[in-house]
């Protein structure tokens, strides 16, 4: 008998885990069930549609056909709990599966401030964040939205419902978090011809990726464009406007004028509403074998909300990255179709981009506020016809991890050196081989 | 210093003139009028007298460059903070400022007959008709030869369709000049692809036809009237369709709603001979593995309507006929995924890291 198959979550590791369970098992019956959207689209996008750089269906990375060509059943519907061999859905039957993946992904961090209950503080996290901060930032005009008609849940619990929409003013706008979510506010801000302020708790911008050498720079290239960038200071209030709008921000003993705030402050698995008769939870996340099955049988989880195994043997852990999210998903999709799978993450990397600089990382590359265990640094930092900084992380002599800015890097080369545990010297001397910068850059001297 | 690479890119659907409103049509009918009025009438004859420049042409030429220069600094102000984009606009705008209008105005003033040295057979198809090439003088006729059958294919095989279609061409420079504004509006659409493929080789086709019965029309066509009538009418045809109409007036006067790149993708004969050839060839977009996050820039801003994407998220490297090179997707993409180059292999599929045991 066909396998029934439910995935709760139409992100990148839901669709991945569809994608490949269907080439596996093509009679598999799989329903996708989301509150979200109806369509699977590029989360780390947004940000796009936001500036306006691309319209909403740009950021959709296949054809809306995936799901008819995959034979999918989409369930737009907000999932309640497991029950037995069921899912249980909010006004609707409950759902029986052979096999469960929860792809459920994770929610914004909420304000622990006074005030953040008021008009005009929000998140940029999910399609309903954006169709808010299009309103609040250009009120009814502008770009394509994505169409109101895709936005369900009316739960004020729910990341996911639909918010009224703002003034489009946004004349005193901040955006509070000190990482990648917020640096792309910032530049979406700046788009709008805002002058946002940019409000990070820690010393300097993104320290669990950045040192403070590689950080002043990217402060330096905000400042550049006009933004207020606070380092070391908290926010402590927000201040009714008087009509239940955000007026004023109280942020490290001082008075500003704030009439939006947007909070990007981290995210969090979103496993709330799985209750006490869901599987484990531990570290945050869904608890997973390296098979990303959960604690209870036949039920996996991948993605944001899952926390897999470390492989340095420490407390497993979410990891909250495209790449990890779309890799658990086909392994998911493996051990759905009956399959034997491992995932194993292998060499850590990443990469973005920190308004117009480049960045990638690769292996281990500790977090520069914290003590970190033994290891050493060689720093280089270029200012001639290219800017850019070159990290290599050092454990005795031999490169454990890679950071750097300003030019772009073919991670898999440097991973491999990594791997074959190559050593200063080596990577010094080969160091080329790993680039991947447009044509006519000049070379790296170093 | 730049908000991002795409910074230039950032406000493109806020813009109502760059996402087809009525002033993007109003400025389509603006240059579709500009076109019919320069072609099929005297209007711009006495403004050229007066200004020295002897006729329409010679008038049309002065006022191209000129946009070609502003549309260079639009270039240069939105995409200038890549290497490649600054050189490569730069080179285009020059070549054509200098060997579509200085040069020949001068070779006329010196009483040669002009030539257009940017231009090549068969996207000026007359370049070989056997009448054109008996009024050259020797060294004009080994230009043109040596340049469609040597350095043509020889600088495809190594560099691809670019080295002509975006840093040489006219039609290239006035698309990623004037044309820029519109880039994104190329359709990406599979159906259009389709289309691509017939309608361009048609042209292809067409144009070869034609310039070898027009070959053998100004041979022999004496012994076979009728036969010769019939190429007469085809290389009529063929000049009035293709040169006038496809590349002249619809090209350029479809900018504002349809995208810059029309003629090229859809119409024009060099482009196609060269895309067949880049396909033989070492150029490719080349893909870094496991690293796209499938964002969408680079379909959304590729002028030929290439879904770069579908190949990026895939981690593999390809090569299309219809690229010309620009290296806007290299440009845009936010995770640095995409490089073109010259080193071959184009099909080759890099396996992924996923540390999948089975």
């Amino acid at each position: 008998m066909a396998v029934r198959a439910v995935i709760v979550g139409n992100g990148v590791a839901g669709i991945e885990a569809a994608r490949t369970l269907q080439s596996a098992r093509p009679d598999a019956q799989i329903s996708i069930v989301s509150e979200e959207s109806d369509h699977f689209f590029s989360r780390t996008a947004l940000m796009y549609v936001l500036s306006g750089q691309m319209r909403y269906r740009d950021i959709e990375p296949h054809s809306r056909a995936l799901y008819s060509e995959l034979g999918v059943e989409r369930v737009r519907k907000r999932a309640l709990g497991i029950e037995g061999r069921t899912l249980l859905l909010e006004g609707a039957p409950a759902l029986p599966f052979d096999v469960l993946l929860l792809a459920c992904g994770s929610s914004p961090r909420p304000p622990p401030w006074p005030g953040s209950g008021l008009r005009g503080i929000g998140h940029f996290v999910t399609l309903q964040d954006l169709e808010w901060l299009e309103g609040e930032v250009h009120g009814r005009s502008g770009a394509d939205r994505p169409p109101r008609a895709e936005l369900l849940s009316r739960d004020p619990g729910s990341p996911y419902r639909a918010r009224p929409r703002g003034a489009g003013k946004a004349l005193a706008p901040i955006v509070i978090g000190g990482g990648l979510i917020g640096i792309e506010v910032i530049e979406t801000l700046l788009a709008a011809k805002r002058k946002p302020r940019f409000v990070i708790k820690d010393r300097w911008f993104w320290p669990v990726a950045l040192d403070a050498r590689e950080s002043g720079w990217v402060a330096e290239a905000l400042r550049a464009h006009g933004v207020e960038v606070d380092l070391g200071v908290e926010v402590e209030r927000f201040v009714d406007d008087g009509t239940g709008a955000v007026g004023r921000a109280v942020i490290g003993g001082k008075e500003v004028p704030c009439d939006l705030a947007v909070v990007a402050i981290g995210v969090v698995p979103n496993v709330a509403w799985l209750g006490p008769s869901g599987p484990r939870i531990a570290g945050g996340g869904i608890a997973v074998d390296t098979g990303l099955e959960t604690s209870i049988q036949g039920v996996f989880a991948a993605g944001d909300c899952a926390s897999v195994p470390s492989a340095d043997g420490g407390e497993p852990r979410p990891e909250q990255l495209w790449y990890t999210a779309r890799d658990q998903g086909r392994i998911a999709g493996k051990r759905m179709a009956g399959l034997a799978a491992t995932y194993a993450r292998g060499t850590w990397y990443n990469s973005a981009k920190l308004m117009d600089i480049e960045y990638t990382t690769v292996g281990h590359v500790p977090p520069s506020h914290r003590p970190s265990e033994g290891l050493t640094d060689v720093f280089h930092e270029e200012k001639g016809r290219v800017r850019s900084t070159t990290r290599l992380v050092l454990e005795n002599d031999r490169v454990v991890g890679f950071n750097a800015l300003g030019r772009r890097w073919d991670h898999s080369v440097i991973a491999e050196w990594i791997e074959a545990k190559k050593d200063l010297g080596f990577v010094r001397a080969n160091l080329r081989k790993a680039a991947f910068d447009t044509e006519l850059v000049p070379p790296l001297e170093w | 210093m730049y908000l991002q690479a795409q910074e230039g890119l950032m406000s493109t659907y806020r813009q109502g003139w760059r996402r087809r409103d009525v002033f993007a049509w109003i400025l389509a009918i603006g240059f579709l009028s500009f076109y019919l009025t320069l072609y099929y009438t005297d209007f711009f004859t006495p403004f050229a007298v007066a200004l020295g420049l002897r006729n329409k042409w010679y008038l049309y030429g002065a006022i191209y460059s000129l946009v070609m220069i502003g549309g260079g600094a639009y270039y240069l102000k939105h995409h200038g903070s890549s290497r490649y984009n600054r050189v490569r606009i730069t080179v285009n705008v020059a070549v054509q400022v200098l060997l579509a209008f200085t040069l020949p105005f001068v070779m006329t003033m010196l009483g040669e007959k002009e030539h257009y040295f940017s231009y090549l057979w068969p996207l000026k198809i007359e370049y070989m008709y056997p009448q054109t090439l008996a009024t050259l003088p020797v060294y004009m006729v080994a230009y043109s030869i040596a340049a469609s059958f040597v350095v043509m294919p020889i600088l495809t095989i190594r560099y691809g369709k670019r080295w002509y279609c975006s840093w040489i061409c006219g039609c290239g420079a006035l698309a990623n000049t004037l044309g820029d504004p519109w880039r994104h509006l190329a359709d990406k659409s599979d159906r259009a692809w389709s289309v691509e493929k017939v309608t361009v080789h048609t042209v292809m086709v067409l144009a070869v036809v034609t310039t070898a019965l027009v070959a053998w029309n100004w041979r022999w066509g004496g012994s076979m009237p009728a036969l010769s009538a019939f190429v007469f009418k085809l290389q009529e045809v063929y000049g009035f369709v293709v040169g006038a109409i496809l590349a002249g007036i619809v090209g350029v006067a479809v900018y504002p709603v349809l995208g810059a790149r029309i003629w090229c993708r859809y119409f024009c004969p060099m482009a196609a001979m060269l895309g067949l050839i880049q396909k033989l060839g070492r150029f490719r977009v080349a893909v870094k593995p496991d690293m796209c996050i499938s964002c969408g820039n680079c379909s959304t801003y590729c002028e030929m309507g290439i879904d770069v994407r579908a190949y990026a998220q895939n981690n593999q490297s390809f090569t299309r006929a219809s690229c010309v090179g620009c290296g806007m997707c290299a440009h845009v993409c936010p995770r640095g995924v995409l490089k073109l180059d010259n080193g071959g292999a184009a099909s080759a599929k890099r396996p992924g890291r996923l540390p999948i045991v089975d």
